[in-house]
């Protein structure tokens, strides 16, 4: 799942969630599918951050 | 001075002159001292029979390029060398100071003139030159109405035409450069181009670039550096006068710099009259170190757009994953409020319909003192729905109580 995939159905669901179209029983779920998209979203947006860290140490120390 | 005066009481001989083995073509009379059986001529009496044997030479117009003018008001005359503009030919002309400035023609060294006057022996030195009449200067109108004809005539097969002009390369692999061998512009355009870009690749074609053999020349060294895998090519010619830059708008050089296979620039220094190659070119530049300028980058300056660049990159790369992860915690904050959010409107629709429920409930009529029959399980609403001796319930506001038909 790339991150964009991710980030769309975490906004479906929050806006889902926020019309109150859900089911008092469906809620936990929906809910938790929430979180665990955000969770996939945000590990994969520090991977990229620290990435480009990296690269922006190293090329500063190729300067050097 | 006449034969008589020289002739010093020797007696008299002749001397021929003219081609040794061709027919006579005058004879003039000089003393000769006969010497042991044989006539010797003196030099000063040679000389003057020669120089009389040349007075007989019709005057005529001579042209050629005015050099090494020579001018100084304690001469009785001035002097220049005339030469051949084709093959470098030259005579050296004299002429009377007096007449020389009553011309006030105020020639500059290079300039081509039509001399009227014949030939004449300086007799001190037994050499020829020519002794001046008159002079003209020639060609300036006779070779701007050329030009102009030429001009004309080129611009109307349109290779003067804007859209013919090419972009120069970015990054010239190899630049080709015709000059001068000796010529300052060829330095001035190499140094500026090493200082700005030191990587560049240059070849450079000599050339004539003044005088008859030089737009052939220059025509060939564009083709030359060309088939030599140049992809930007510079031509190069300091300043010079008018004549000087001629070959610069030869139709056999405009044409090779109007079908140069690679983009072209011309920097023929010049301060009035635009050389027509200038016009055929894709790019002109007013001296060789604005050529340079035109054909490679300044690499400082690359260095300097790289870094902005790279720092640009990092920037833009920190923006947009920032940008990320504020769009990410606005929308996890909002996901972890949905379900109370959600739970509280569903509650909400709970209790309008429990209010609805309660609008609807007999209580309050019962209050009122009514009272609900019920047989069975039926709500007893007509008498024939009851028959003596059945038991029915009865419902009132705070109860209910068994009773018996009757």
């Amino acid at each position: 799942m790339t991150f964009e995939e991710a980030q769309a159905e975490l906004e479906q669901i929050v806006a889902r969630l926020e019309r109150g179209e859900v089911g008092v029983d469906e809620l936990t779920k929906l809910w938790e599918r929430g979180e665990e998209l955000y969770r996939i979203c945000a590990a994969k947006l520090e991977g990229v951050q620290g990435k480009i860290e990296e690269l922006a140490r190293s090329t500063q120390t190729d300067e050097n | 001075m006449s034969a008589r005066d020289m002739s010093r009481g020797q007696s008299p001989g002749h001397v021929r002159f003219g081609p040794r083995h061709g027919a006579s073509i005058g004879l003039v009379k000089v003393e000769a001292t006969e010497i042991e059986g044989r006539k010797v001529y003196s030099v000063r009496g040679f000389n003057n029979g020669v120089a009389r044997w040349l007075n007989k030479l019709p005057t005529l117009w001579i042209e050629g390029e005015v050099t090494e003018l020579r001018r100084q008001e304690r001469w009785a005359s001035v002097f220049f060398t005339l030469k051949d503009p084709e093959d470098g030919a030259t005579l050296p002309v004299q002429m009377p100071r007096g007449q020389f400035d009553a011309l006030d023609l105020g020639l500059d060294e290079g300039e081509r003139v039509h001399v009227f006057g014949r030939a004449e022996l300086y007799e001190q030195r037994g050499e020829l030159r020519l002794k001046a009449l008159t002079i003209e200067r020639f060609g300036l109108g006779a070779h701007l109405a050329t030009l102009e004809r030429l001009k004309r005539k080129l611009a109307g097969e349109g290779l003067f035409a804007a859209d013919r002009k090419r972009a120069l390369p970015r990054y010239p692999r190899l630049i080709g450069l015709v000059t001068g061998n000796d010529a300052a512009a060829k330095r001035d355009v190499l140094t500026h181009i090493v200082q700005r870009f030191p990587p560049a690749n240059i070849l450079v074609a000599e050339t004539y670039v003044q005088g008859p053999r030089a737009p052939v020349s220059i025509a060939t060294a564009i083709g030359d550096l060309c088939r030599r895998g140049a992809d930007v090519i510079v031509l190069a010619r300091g300043g010079g006068s008018f004549e000087d830059l001629l070959p610069f708008s030869d139709e056999r050089v405009v044409r090779a710099v109007a079908d140069c296979a690679v983009p072209i620039v011309s920097a023929v220094g010049h301060e009035q009259d635009t050389p027509l190659c200038d016009l055929a070119a894709d790019l002109r530049a007013s001296t060789p170190t604005a050529a340079a300028r035109l054909v490679v980058p300044d690499i400082a300056e690359l260095r300097a757009q790289v870094a902005r660049a790279r720092d640009g990159l990092h920037r833009g790369a920190h923006r947009a994953t920032e940008r990320h992860g504020q769009r990410l915690a606005a929308m996890h904050e909002r996901l972890r409020r949905a379900p109370l959010l959600a739970l509280e409107r569903r509650r909400a629709r709970l209790d309008t319909v429990h209010a609805r429920l309660g609008a609807l409930s007999p209580v309050a009529t019962l209050e009122r003192g009514y009272a609900i029959v019920r047989r069975g399980d039926a709500v007893v609403r007509a008498a024939d729905q009851v028959t003596a001796g059945d038991e029915i319930a009865i419902r009132v506001a705070d109860g209910s109580f068994g009773a018996r038909v009757e």
